[in-house]
């Protein structure tokens, strides 16, 4: 069996997903023997514009670089992969679209950005096509390591869908909302192994809305917890600003 | 040396049945937040292991474990869970936990806000229970395992001539659901009112002490010859748990899945096995984000509300 040609790359982000990859210490050795790395700047020198099997890509879209970038990756891989929540949902990035530009100017890296602005930072499944997305901020190694599996055998990946409500009892955590804490939890995919909640911290809502999110019932019941909506609008808009702007448009 | 595991509700922000190393954690003040399932219906129960066309069996030589202080609900929750499991192809992980297990329980004098045990029929099924007399318990022994277990273990107990009255099997339950009768209740439009102020998060089924459905899943080592088959516990309030080949969706709205739910626990089981599914243990509305009180629903349904 001819091992499949597989390329790391990001866009605009931390770089945290492609650590993710990096941190399955104990199985970094198998993932390097299954596949064949053509390009991973993290472990390797060496640069590769041919063509891939599987590419997998961090970061949004938020320059012409960008987008010149993400293009030409599609055209040369078979199989892209959005890994991470900037590539998945638009990420912190995304919430420049809701503030004056003037303010958000002085907290970009100049030299990285200085005639390629675009007027607003995407998810790249919003400029290209993708095959699978790998949420999370950043995205569960663990979950990495089974798709590269499940991609081997020749399986469809089928991503974690069901609400962080689920693995969390599962867990048997005291619920935070009882706690007068504002937690996403309910309308939130998981897949996280509810890791955040387990320890204490309210769910930011890193991976992504639920397909049925139920907004009305959960600003509902915010506000008869007690909370304010700004501040609940608010730690929405951390990580999915984009996807909650459309799906309030929606309703 | 010590010869049994002693399964037992400890408190600490919320209260769940723990393995106990020590007497003293011992919790025995209310229903425990969390029902008793996960010993039985594991979270993560692998099935077999697989190495090629090789299949290898896990080993299920469990410890002998005493669950102590199980309420009525989480009990009959057992007892329909072995209904499910213990059929006639029984599934050999849950007998074997099963088989291993004394189930000493502990009656309730009064329920909480939630629960209406009362109102859903609940059969006496134990090995061992305790009734609690303020400075002695009485013990009822329900099966010959529990004998066996009274008479090893008889330094700890005195034989007695005191009765176990009528009054001291009675629980007080505050929550009352007026009717099992529901099935003509289905098409009523006001289950929509309840239903779409549900989040489908699934905590419900979670913190239901008879809830079983699962999902199995495969997981492959790198070599791509070798791997294990997972079974893990599903929630029918999640989309996705409906979803069959071709991304078909059988329950698409939240209605039907809402539905399903109430009835799976009030009529469906009954129809299949001649017993209420749900206990009354109120866990699904205790800890449901938005507190669905479904009970207080069907009661309004009844009533013509």
């Amino acid at each position: 069996m001819t091992k499949p040609r597989v390329g790391f790359y990001d866009l605009t982000g931390c770089q945290g997903c492609l650590l993710s990859v990096i941190f399955n210490e104990d199985e970094i050795l198998n993932i390097i023997n299954a596949v064949d790395i053509k390009e991973f700047r993290f472990i390797m020198g060496e640069k590769y514009d041919g063509e891939l099997d599987i590419c997998f890509i961090e970061g949004g879209v938020v320059s012409n670089d960008d987008m010149d970038v993400v293009k030409k990756l599609r055209e040369r891989s078979k199989i892209v992969i959005a890994l991470g929540t900037c590539a998945c949902e638009g990420n912190i990035q995304a919430m420049r679209k809701f503030h004056d530009k003037k303010d958000i100017e002085p907290l970009t890296y100049k030299k990285n950005h200085q005639n390629d602005d675009i007027d607003e930072a995407r998810a790249i499944d919003e400029v290209i096509e993708v095959e699978y997305k790998i949420p999370g901020c950043p995205p569960d190694r663990e979950e990495i390591k089974e798709f590269i599996k499940q991609v081997l055998i020749g399986k469809k990946w089928h991503d974690y869908k069901d609400p962080v409500c689920i693995e969390c009892k599962l867990r048997e955590n005291s619920c935070l909302l009882d706690k007068d804490v504002i937690c996403l939890g309910p309308i939130i995919k998981g897949g996280c192994k509810a890791v955040c909640t387990t320890n204490g911290l309210k769910c930011y809502g890193c991976r992504g809305l639920t397909d049925d999110a139920n907004f009305e019932e959960y600003f509902k019941m915010m506000k008869e917890k007690g909370f304010r909506m700004d501040e609940v609008k608010k730690i929405m808009d951390t990580f999915m600003a984009r996807r909650v702007e459309k799906a309030l448009k929606g309703k | 040396m010590r010869r049994r595991d002693v399964v037992a509700p400890v408190k600490t922000d919320k209260s769940r049945f723990q393995r106990i190393e020590n007497p003293d954690d011992i919790w025995l003040d209310e229903n425990t937040d969390f029902p008793i399932k996960k010993f039985f219906f594991s979270n993560r129960e692998v099935l077999f292991e697989f190495s090629g066309n090789k299949v290898k069996n896990p080993s299920l030589e469990l410890k002998d474990t005493v669950y102590f202080g199980v309420r009525r609900c989480d009990l009959n929750g057992i007892m329909h869970q072995d209904m499910v499991f213990l059929d006639d192809n029984p599934d050999p992980f849950y007998k074997a936990r099963r088989d291993n297990s004394i189930l000493f329980g502990l009656h309730c004098k009064e329920g909480d806000e939630y629960c209406f045990c009362n109102s859903v029929g609940l059969k006496d099924f134990f090995d061992l229970m305790m009734y609690d007399k303020g400075n002695h318990y009485l013990i009822e022994s329900g099966t010959e395992k529990g004998l066996v277990f009274l008479d090893e273990f008889k330094k700890f107990f005195e034989e007695t001539a005191e009765m176990i009255s009528d009054n001291d099997r009675k629980i007080k339950n505050n929550k009352k659901l007026s009717t099992t009768n529901i099935k003509y209740m289905y098409g009523n439009e006001s289950w929509e009112d309840l239903a779409k102020t549900c989040l489908s998060c699934g905590a419900c089924n979670l913190l239901c002490p008879n809830c079983h459905c699962f999902t199995i899943q495969d997981e492959i080592d790198f070599d791509l010859k070798s791997g294990r088959r997972v079974r893990v516990p599903a929630a029918c309030q999640s989309k996705g748990f409906t979803r069959v080949a071709g991304d078909h969706i059988f329950r698409e709205t939240r209605v039907s899945r809402f539905k399903h739910r109430i009835y799976h626990q009030i009529q469906y089981f009954k129809e299949r096995h001649n017993e209420i599914f749900c206990t009354g243990c109120g866990r699904c509305i205790r800890g449901c984000p938005v507190r669905i009180d479904w009970v207080k629903k069907i009661n309004e349904i009844k009533d013509g509300n």
